[in-house]
């Protein structure tokens, strides 16, 4: 019997090239950020339970989860919208993965581990808005997508999960986008095309924003 | 055409795709032949006021049922599917 090694890897090991794209010579103005290694959890309510879903998870996360397209920034994980009655788990360092989850919510809830299923962008600087505006139809300005707004929409005919960020200790907005990680090149190649010309920053990061 | 999705708000076309007419009733087990046809073949070809099915699939994957003026193309209302939801179940 041959033995398998099964290694975790980003789905943009090949496409992300870190460092600068686009147009030189000035400022960049968007900074790309992938971050890598994330336990993320579908949680959806199980007919008639919604109620009972949302009583297990604030017992778990202290507080209740988003019942509307918001992000909810809790001290070691986020929640995010992602349907009625449905939301995602994003965290770290396996606090909040399947496994812990599991026991206290799938009474109510149906789960799923996409944690190896999606690929996780950041976008921020100061042409972060102008760059998605190309690839968005959500409305992105300060006042009508706050820190904290979420959305579950379509860029580039891909579905995405986007929400709002804090912002950046520059005072710069932050972007976060989920999208499925066999889809994650190709929108990858859409947005670096979105962003070139107001110059780029790549990164990759095994931390959150 | 944008439709306010009663989950996501108001949305272009391109995140929804159409199912079709939200009239037609599936009938009872040991119905006739012929409520069976009209039910799988048979549609109304409505100018004015009509109730279809869409879904988001673009954004919040619910199932919606639109009220459209196919004249006009005004859509008077927007509300969850039977079922959207786990707490919206028979809605």
């Amino acid at each position: 019997m041959v033995d398998f090694s099964w290694t975790p890897r980003s789905p943009l090991e090949k496409a992300l090239v870190t460092g600068a794209h686009g147009a030189r010579g000035i400022e960049a103005g968007v900074s790309l950020t992938e971050i890598r290694n994330f336990d993320l959890v579908q949680v959806m309510a199980r007919r008639g339970k919604a109620a009972d879903m949302a009583k297990a998870a604030k017992a778990c996360f202290g507080v209740a989860p988003p019942d509307a397209p918001k992000a909810l920034q809790t001290p070691d994980a986020t929640l995010i919208w992602s349907g009625p009655d449905q939301f995602f788990v994003l965290s770290k360092g396996g606090k909040h993965a399947m496994d812990t989850l599991a026991p206290a919510l799938s009474g109510s809830a149906s789960l799923s581990d996409q944690s190896h299923a999606r690929a996780l962008i950041s976008v921020s600087g100061i042409q972060a808005r102008a760059m998605l505006a190309k690839l968005s139809s959500i409305d992105l300005h300060a006042a009508s997508f706050p820190i904290g707004a979420a959305a579950a929409t379509s860029m580039d005919h891909t579905s995405v999960t986007l929400w709002r960020g804090a912002d950046r200790e520059d005072g710069l907005p932050a972007f976060n986008l989920l999208m499925f990680a066999t889809f994650a090149e190709s929108l990858w190649h859409t947005m670096l095309d979105s962003a070139g010309e107001y110059g780029v920053t790549i990164s990759h990061s095994e931390d959150f924003a | 055409m944008r439709i306010v999705c009663p989950f996501c708000g108001e949305r272009e076309l391109g995140e929804f795709t159409y199912l079709g007419d939200a009239k037609p009733v599936r009938p009872v087990a040991g119905a006739s032949e012929d409520e069976v046809f009209d039910y799988v073949y048979l549609r109304d070809n409505v100018a004015g006021a009509t109730s279809e099915y869409w879904y988001h699939g673009g954004g919040c994957r619910a199932w919606l049922k639109v009220s459209r003026n196919t004249l006009t193309h005004e859509i008077s209302a927007v509300e969850p599917a039977a079922g959207a939801g786990a707490a919206k179940v028979g809605a």
